[in-house]
């Protein structure tokens, strides 16, 4: 209960943040996509570099996670085909909407309730995405019997 | 009361505190895709809701909190996607793009805050290449937009 109520609190804290910088407005992310305003990348950049910064002095300095009482440590991942595939259609989604998921929930959040219907089809992706896979990889494993039976 | 628009050299430290804050508390990352993730898989037993759900939970709430400080909480469908939109191609448009966001995210295990925010600055590559690939996609596409529609400006 605890860790929910931890992320409760840095959710409202990220989103009060979204807010207040109006990254919730799709026409600020527009006119960064379109490269007319430095704003936004000057504030995921610094937001990244405090981060960097930040946890790293956590883990250099080996202490343990306040509510979980592990220690500070993460591990990373390589970059595969999924990486770049999802995130290109990721960013066609991103460039027509002005919003991304986490502005999107700030978003719904102040009153634009527009946003419900962007979280309607996210949710749906979200959703189907897995079965999409699934057809990919399980397909060529679906013995001939069991496809004609469908 | 009025709150003109958070500076970026404040916004930005904030957003990377929260990072370092959740990392300190539970040491998990941030992301808001997972939230999403956690509501399509356990949304029908809110009682398996876990941290992710609670983070967006968190986020929608933040929202709310500052537009009710600010005074600026008032209800619209308005949208504004640039493109001439309007009616149910505006309201397919919106389904749409979500839908592509949705299969994308989860596809790249992440969206902007979860790889971009916070898989960048913990080192991962794979966020690296996740960002670049969604903003150079985003920034293309934005400009073929605004050029073949003229409809933003």
């Amino acid at each position: 209960m605890r860790v929910r109520l931890a992320g409760l609190l840095g959710g409202m804290g990220f989103g009060f943040v979204l807010s207040w910088a109006r990254l919730t407005d799709p026409t600020v992310i527009r006119n960064m996509l379109l490269l007319r305003e430095a704003h936004v990348f000057l504030i995921m950049g610094s937001a990244i570099a405090v981060a960097a910064i930040g946890v790293r002095l956590l883990r250099i300095a080996g202490v343990t996670s306040w509510i979980t009482r592990e220690p500070i440590g993460w591990s990373v991942q390589q970059p595969e085909r999924r990486h770049v595939v999802g995130s290109a259609l990721f960013g066609a989604g991103w460039s027509v909407l002005g919003t991304c998921p986490g502005p999107l929930a700030a978003m719904i959040g102040e009153g634009k309730l527009s946003g419900l219907i962007v979280g309607a089809g996210l949710l749906a992706g979200v959703a189907v995405q897995p079965t999409l896979k699934r057809h990919r990889t399980v397909e060529p494993h679906v013995e001939l019997s069991n496809a004609v039976g469908l | 009361m009025t709150m003109a628009r958070c500076p970026w050299y404040i916004a930005g430290p904030l957003l990377g505190m929260v990072i370092v804050g959740l990392r300190a508390a539970v040491n998990k990352p941030l992301g808001a895709l997972g939230g999403y993730i956690d509501v399509v898989d356990h949304g029908s037993r809110p009682s398996h809701l876990g941290f992710s759900a609670f983070l967006l939970l968190g986020i929608v709430l933040g929202g709310a909190l500052f537009a009710n400080l600010a005074g600026t909480f008032s209800p619209t469908w308005v949208y504004s996607t640039g493109l001439p939109l309007n009616g149910s191609w505006q309201l397919a448009a919106l389904l749409g793009a979500g839908l592509a966001m949705g299969i994308g995210a989860r596809t790249a295990g992440g969206c902007t805050s979860g790889h971009g925010l916070c898989g960048v600055s913990l080192g991962s590559s794979a966020s690296a290449v996740s960002i670049i690939t969604f903003f150079a996609t985003a920034v293309a596409l934005a400009h073929a937009l605004a050029w073949l529609l003229g409809g933003t400006s």
